[in-house]
């Protein structure tokens, strides 16, 4: 069967979704979207950018990695390193990152007053504290809305390996409607006992049912499509809610998705062995992979979640056992990080692609009884790499103990405000979001950090 | 003929008596129904007039023009999701819509209420109210445990307060309850593993699931919306405060419950706090009752505030996609709700029943609100709090396979697969479909099973039965998947469609395909 050579037409037409944005089902947010994609398309071709959000699910132990507080007790048994920048340190069990601080901003006053979770994580990742009535989306929702195409095949937010569980919210697209949802690459949110195997990364990495089933021809296909657009149009147009056209959305992009080209950007056995084996063989390591594979192709956002060794959940949250879990996760995150810096260096990609290490708070400078770090909002890390940031830097500091800001506090929408920066995305552009109020992309507050991008 | 052939022929043969078998059981054999019950009369039909009442006279001041009721076929698919959890038979649409009895839409609800599924679905249900699916989703192995003692609560139909009592009573740390898993007794023991065994997560869970209240702010800091403060939170954990775990890091063994012990300190600070009500009183400690004892005793009582009110309000949301109230767990804001009346109504009612769950069931479905069609026939429509026309609603991975095994006779070893793929965890009105679920239905596995015409029970059924004209075919393929006639425009685009093609039999599946990716089937319309 060919599958390339084929025209598909979408499930609904461009005409359509005019159609049904006429009937404001779309709530107003394709069709500006669309004007804005013909004014924009020629800068984007000019500076266009990626990110790739490493995100370290549950809390990462930030004096265990980024802040290392040597010589003092809430510093504990790991012992800071030399890196490529003289001036900076990094703890013992990150030797390969330590050879690119050269191309890191480590901003080490973090600083948010979310110890949960779910608050915790939809701070991080939406620059929102959560409220009742307004969905905020998650960052990677709008850089798909800003710099994401509706043309491509792929699609322009995926998420590898996100264990959602603690919010869902924190990881959708919010008032921006589902055509701006996360493509999920490895749920492990539900199926966290699956994927701990060895090689589980191997199944959990796999996009099913990318092809149509076996002895469906080209032509039967193309009629199934047919009949199912001409039941979802009479749907539609009676009830315009948002199952029903988030359905469509999802039918349209997997119709395109479908396209063998864009579809073989998953196909990880296409890499050599030698740079797989060094990415790390398991779910985050050959995330981080994907992650370039798919920037490669112009995704501009992709999230790589960091919740176990070889598996999804909340493995940064070290209440027990701290040190001898986040040294295994050192384990996973050193070798995989430093390979993509390298390998999207060594093909021209660096430049343009922005690396975010986060999680959703740190964890607490004293050591509690059961050898564990327990949640802490107050004082964290966060790092940012690679396209458009002043490498080799430190902002702000932290006390000698760790628990308190002692120098350049900074939050998390100014964080997120350096993050658009970085990636030629103007912070305080509004959206409408679903109360119809104008909302900005980040808190019109909050500035970026000065000195980070450039 | 050779031998080959004559094989084949008895084994097409073979093929044909189970198709023709299958149709009949499609089409005329009822399900497991039980024997629909004397409806208890009461003050129910006044309780649903005044769900009605009370919409009517919102809408009045906002100047929204409901929608009209839903037809029978709408009506028929919505209930039989929302009280067994899966999509009508074609038996149960063909003669819902074919009986002329005026009251067969109560008769229909007794039914649905009577039917072994049921009890099932409202299991699952419950378990997703009690265990927040974050929770639940680690702890498959012992929610198990908690379904089985849920199970026999709703067959039972166990009022309310009883069962929350039971929830916050449940003995702790004894052996019995330790291993409660391997024993027979069922009992809810995982609601406290679920929250790890925590005095401060217990707190937070009882306030959000049984009173609507949101404390979790003010775990650290005093709420900045709500009058809550931070002593608040503790002095109610401090209920729990007795509730320990075997080993320190074991979240799922209770150690012996220290019945005196009702202090906290809060962390961070030297505050020691005594176990107290949200509302400010402190308990009677009167010997033999212990504090959680105590505390179900207040979150129970009819006089609690919050109690019934968090309950209909969580029952309306499993009908409407949404509650009175939004979110569920802000009973507590300052600020009057919209439909304040209705929700205090509904709540009245509810304790006046005996917190009578089946009865508040057949309140809320009996009413025109729960009636209307999920069709936009007005502008003013659109706000979904209003409740002037029924929403269309995402399907939980349960209601979605079990739906799905009706409509194809799928195997049930995809139910595993399926409910992983379709876990959804956003609220119903806002569910939305990933790329991923639309590429399993067009292209998996099961979908292509349950359109090949040597595999698929249903198509088979279809296309071999001798007594359907084409057009019967398609009806009864609209019938299993949407539960309705097809429309006059389906049907004939689809008689087209399958006039023109070369292949009959595989038109049929096409369509029986193009259905079944149906956003109309895939949703609760």
């Amino acid at each position: 069967m060919q599958h390339g050579n084929r025209s598909r037409a979408p499930i609904l037409s461009r005409r359509d979704w005019t159609k049904l944005a006429s009937l404001g089902v779309l709530g107003g947010s394709l069709s500006p979207w669309m004007s804005a994609l013909a004014a924009d398309a020629a800068a984007q071709t000019q500076r266009k950018k990626s990110c790739i959000l490493l995100w370290m699910s549950g809390g990462p132990s930030h004096l265990d990695t980024f802040d290392p507080k040597p010589g003092h007790e809430n510093g504990g048994p790991f012992k800071p390193i030399d890196t490529k920048v003289s001036a900076i340190q990094l703890c013992e069990h990150l030797p390969k990152l330590s050879q690119w601080t050269d191309r890191m901003a480590i901003v080490r006053s973090m600083t948010s007053k979310e110890a949960d979770h779910g608050r915790g994580s939809y701070l991080v990742r939406t620059g929102r504290a959560p409220e009742a009535t307004i969905q905020y989306p998650t960052l990677g929702s709008f850089v798909s809305k800003e710099l994401g195409k509706e043309s491509s095949a792929l699609p322009n937010f995926v998420s590898v390996g996100p264990y959602r569980s603690t919010n869902l919210a924190a990881y959708d697209a919010g008032f921006l409607g589902p055509q701006h949802a996360p493509f999920i690459v490895g749920d492990v949110t539900s199926a966290l006992a699956q994927q701990q195997a060895p090689d589980g990364y191997v199944s959990a990495l796999k996009v099913t049912d990318l092809r149509p089933a076996a002895g469906v021809q080209p032509r039967q296909e193309q009629s199934r499509l047919e009949l199912l657009r001409g039941l979802e149009q009479s749907f539609a147009a009676t009830r315009p809610d948002v199952p029903v056209l988030s359905h469509q959305t999802a039918y349209e992009r997997a119709v395109r998705l479908m396209d063998s080209a864009a579809a073989s950007a998953f196909n990880l056995e296409d890499e050599p062995t030698k740079l797989r084996d060094s990415y790390g063989r398991n779910l985050f390591g050959q995330g981080c992979l994907l992650a370039r594979r798919l920037v490669e192709r112009g995704v501009p956002f992709v999230e790589v979640s960091l919740g176990g060794v070889n598996s999804g959940g909340m493995g940064w949250d070290t209440h027990v056992n701290n040190f001898e879990i986040v040294k295994r996760l050192c384990g996973v995150l050193d070798p995989a990080w430093a390979t993509l810096q390298g390998d999207l260096h060594d093909r021209g990609l660096l430049d343009s692609t922005l690396i975010v290490w986060m999680g959703e708070f740190g964890r607490t400078p004293k050591i509690n009884g059961t050898a564990g770090r327990d949640h802490y909002p107050l004082t964290f890390s966060a790092v940012l790499g690679g396209g458009g940031i002043r490498g080799g830097q430190v902002i702000g500091a932290t006390t000698a103990d760790g628990t308190a800001v002692a120098d350049r506090p900074c939050s998390v929408p100014e964080l997120l405000a350096t993050i658009c920066q970085a990636m030629g995305i103007d912070p305080h552009k509004t959206n409408a979001s679903n109360v119809g109020r104008p909302i900005h992309l980040v808190d019109y507050n909050a500035q970026p950090l000065e000195g980070v991008v450039g | 003929m050779t031998k080959v052939e004559t094989r084949r022929q008895a084994e097409a043969d073979k093929g044909n008596i189970i198709a023709i078998l299958l149709v009949w059981t499609l089409l005329f054999v009822d399900g497991a129904r039980g024997e629909t019950p004397v409806v208890e009369k009461g003050d129910r039909s006044s309780a649903t007039a005044t769900i009605d009442r009370l919409l009517a006279s919102k809408w009045r001041e906002q100047k929204i023009e409901p929608a009209p009721l839903a037809d029978d076929a709408e009506f028929l698919r919505r209930v039989t999701l929302d009280l067994v959890g899966r999509i009508p038979r074609v038996a149960e649409v063909q003669d819902f819509l074919a009986s002329t009895n005026p009251d067969k839409r109560r008769d229909v609800v007794e039914q649905l209420l009577a039917d072994p599924a049921h009890v099932t679905h409202f299991t699952n249900v419950w378990r997703a109210i009690l265990l927040t699916q974050a929770s639940a989703q680690d702890l498959r192995f012992i929610t198990a445990h908690l379904e089985n003692w849920l199970n026999r609560r709703v067959r039972e139909n166990v009022p309310y307060d009883q069962m929350v009592r039971e929830i916050l009573t449940t003995p702790l740390g004894d052996k019995l309850a330790v291993s409660a898993a391997s024993q027979k007794e069922p009992t809810p023991l995982a609601f406290y593993q679920a929250n790890e065994l925590k005095p401060e997560n217990l707190a937070s869970a009882v306030s959000r699931v049984f009173l609507g209240v949101n404390l979790e702010c003010a775990q650290c800091h005093n709420h900045p919306f709500a009058p809550w403060k931070q002593e608040q939170f503790w002095q109610l954990s401090a209920f729990f405060a007795g509730v320990q775990r075997l080993r320190p890091d074991n979240a799922f063994a209770a150690a012996p419950e220290m019945m005196d012990n009702r202090e906290m300190k809060i962390p961070g600070s030297d505050r020691l706090v005594t176990a107290r009500f949200l509302d400010g009183t402190e308990p009677k400690w009167d010997s033999g009752v212990s504090s959680r004892g105590r505390l179900a005793e207040w979150v129970t009582s009819a006089n609690n505030p919050y109690f019934a009110r968090n309950a209909v309000n969580r029952l309306w949301a499993h009908f409407f996609g949404r509650g009175i109230v939004e979110p569920l767990d802000e009973l507590g804001r300052q600020t009057e709700p919209l439909h304040a009346e209705l929700l205090d109504a509904l709540a009245r009612q509810f304790v006046t029943s005996g917190y009578d769950v089946r009865s508040m069931l057949r309140t809320i479905t009996a009413s025109d609100a729960y009636q209307r069609t999920s069709r936009l026939t007005h502008p003013s429509q659109k706000e979904a709090g209003m409740f002037a026309r029924a929403m269309v609603r995402g399907m939980t991975a349960e209601q979605f396979f079990d739906s799905l095994a009706l409509a194809t006779g799928c195997k049930s070893d995809f139910r595993a697969s399926f409910l992983t793929k379709f876990n959804r965890l956003d609220r119903p009105t806002e569910s939305q479909t990933s790329i991923l679920q639309a590429l399993a239905m067009m292209n998996g596995q099961l979908t292509a099973e349950a359109t090949s015409l040597s595999e698929s029970k249903t198509v088979l059924a279809v296309v071999d039965a001798p007594f359907l004209s084409v057009e019967q075919k398609i009806a009864v393929l609209s019938m299993a998947t949407v539960s309705r006639e097809p429309s006059a425009t389906e049907l004939e685009r689809f008689t087209k469609y399958v006039a023109e093609s070369g292949n009959r039999n595989e038109a049929l599946a096409d369509v029986f395909w193009a259905l079944l990716n149906s956003s109309e089937f895939m949703l609760n319309r």
